[in-house]
This record gives structure tokens, sequence and C-alpha cells, in this order.
């Protein structure tokens, strides 16, 4: 292909995805996984303004700007959550984190 | 047209490549590194798909807010060895791959043989460039469309806030409570070690011979800290 189409930004927006997806599915840091649904986030965002840019449109572009608000959001209590979590059970391990479960 | 897709394989290779760190990397700290490489190249290619604003916001809110919490975060919490990806669970690693794969065969599967298009938008890149550029096409979009979805994201980032300043404070009332003592106490005569949050009546009263010492022979308290002198060793020798 000698020509940018709207099927790369998308092949790497799957690839981030995927990436991020077996990345929280195999790593057992909280902060990993973590990091890997911020990847997860942002490979979406590629996908949104890679349509945006297909359809001439600045919808997609406006979603991803909410995207990163969300995820900025979510990066503040996800990271309270981590913190009190170290402070009451001393570990990152989402292993060990298994109250509800038992 | 070749040079632009010869960048857009450059970017999108180094990008993967980081993201793959984030994902292989021993150290927390090499992840939080590898992942401002691929949101920085990412924010190179959301430039050239026309989006210059949010190649900007990418970078601040990411690389320079996110990252730098995330960074923040490693430092506080307390980093044992974990056996991580290279070793341990080796089930685990292979589910995880496989899905990936499998994840990855049915979106290629979609791409490939896309043939939805929507109907084309209305901001093309000359109407874009009539009202000023990128920035001023979006703030006209946002605020005229989306003018709710906007407050409520003030909302939500004011909510996660308030969230946050409620889960980083000490897990223990008796934490709290020492960390208020620290805080809030500054007068040189009081009688301290009181919990701060009884109603004062309940307080006893200093007796007599608490204040003045029956030998009639004054004593120096000295404290190297609140809470050392909260136990009042010194006032019970006085005492007796």
């Amino acid at each position: 292909m000698t020509e940018l189409t709207t099927a790369h930004f998308l092949f790497l927006s799957a690839a981030l995805f995927i990436i991020g997806m077996v990345g929280v599915l195999t790593r057992r840091n909280v902060l990993i996984i973590f990091m890997c649904v911020e990847l997860m986030l942002n490979a979406v965002n590629v996908s949104f303004i890679g349509f945006a840019w297909e359809q001439n449109a600045l919808t997609g572009q406006i979603f991803a700007l909410f995207v990163i608000a969300v995820a900025a959001a979510e990066a503040v209590i996800g990271l309270g959550i981590v913190m009190a979590l170290s402070r009451r059970l001393d570990t990152v391990d989402i292993d060990e984190v298994r109250q509800l479960r038992e | 047209m070749a040079i632009e897709v010869l960048i857009f394989y450059l970017l999108a290779g180094v990008a993967i490549a980081a993201a793959a760190g984030v994902v292989l990397a021993r150290n927390p700290v090499h992840s939080a590194v590898s992942l401002v490489l691929s949101f920085v190249n990412v924010a190179a290619i959301y430039v050239m798909l026309r989006a210059e604003f949010l190649a900007v916001a990418q970078i601040i809110v990411y690389t320079g807010a996110i990252i730098v919490l995330v960074l923040f975060v490693l430092m506080l919490v307390q980093q044992q060895d974990l056996p991580e990806f290279h070793g341990g669970r080796p089930l685990r690693r292979a589910v995880g791959f496989l899905l990936g794969l499998a994840l990855l065969a049915e979106v290629a599967a979609a791409i490939l043989t896309r043939s939805l298009r929507g109907a084309p938008g209305s901001w093309p890149p000359e109407a874009v460039a009539a009202v000023g550029g990128n920035i001023q096409a979006i703030g006209r979009e946002l605020y005229s469309a989306y003018m709710l979805p906007i407050q409520a994201t003030a909302l939500l980032l004011l909510a996660a806030t308030v969230g946050a300043l409620f889960l980083a404070r000490p897990e223990l009332i008796e934490e709290r409570l020492a960390v208020a003592r620290r805080l809030f106490t500054i007068s040189l005569a009081h009688p301290r070690g009181v919990d701060p949050l009884r109603p004062v009546a309940e307080l006893p009263a200093p007796h007599d011979s608490e204040l003045k010492p029956a030998g009639g022979d004054r004593a120096l308290v000295m404290a190297r800290s609140a809470e050392e002198f909260t136990e009042q060793p010194a006032w019970g020798e006085i005492r007796r």
C-alpha cells in the first residue's frame, strides 16, 4: 500500500489494545495492570481519531477528548485505590487481593 | 506519498515496541518510561491525522500528569519481588497470549472486510482552516453540540478529586487522631494527650497537685514530640 488508509490506523489501534489486554491478563503487579489499562484507552483513541480523519468529522476527536478526561479521573481513583491497597494489605500483587472472594 | 507511509510505519513500530516493553519489562519504572515513549509516538500519529489539539492534550495529560502520578505512586508503594512476567504462571501466560492472538485475528478480519462507511462529516480540512484551525473547530463543536457532556465531565473530575482525597486518608481512626494531634496541638501549657474528639466536659479536671507539685519544687517537662508528652511520664513522677 502506497497510501495511508484508515485500515493502517485501525491495525495500530488493534495492536496497542491487544498488547494492553495481554498485559492485564498476564501481569500481577497492579500498577503494571493500571498502565496497561491506560494503553488500551489510548488505543481506542487512535481508532476514534482515525475514523474522524476518514469521515472529515470532528465527533471522533471530541469523543477522544472525553476519553482522555475520563482516563484522568480513572487514573486518580485507580492510584488512590492502589495506595489504600498497599497500606491495608501491604502488597501490590493482584493475586493477594481476594477479600471479596473469600 | 510514500514518505508519509514510511513515517507512519516508523511511528507505529516504535509505539507498538514501546507498548510491548510496558508488558515485558521487569521493573515497573521501565514500564512507565516505555509507556511515555508509546504515548509520544501515538501523539505524533495524531498530528498525522489532523488532530493537533488532541496530540498536545495527550502529551500534557498522559505523559505530563498520569505518568508522573504513576511514578509517584511507584515511589510511595512498597515494591516486593513478584514472580513477574518471565517467571511463574505459565498457564495464565499462555492463555493470555492465545486470547490476544484470537482477538487480533478477529479484529483483523473485521478491519479487512469492513464495508460500512458513514456519511462524510461537516468538517473537511477547508472548513477547519476557515474557522482558524483544529482547536477553534473543536471548541466550536464542543461548546455548542456537547455542552451537557462537557459539564458532566467537570462534575466527574470534581467527584474524582473528592474520591481521591477520601481514599488517601489514613485507614485507622487512631492514625487520623495522631495526625490531628501532631498538627493542631499548639499550646505550651495545655494538658495534651486528651482525645480531641471527646467533648471537653468529659475531660478530667486537673488536680491541684498536678498543677502544683506538693513538695514545692518545680519540674520542667521536656518532650521531643507530642506523642511522648501525651503519655505523661514526667507528670507521674511529680505526682509521686
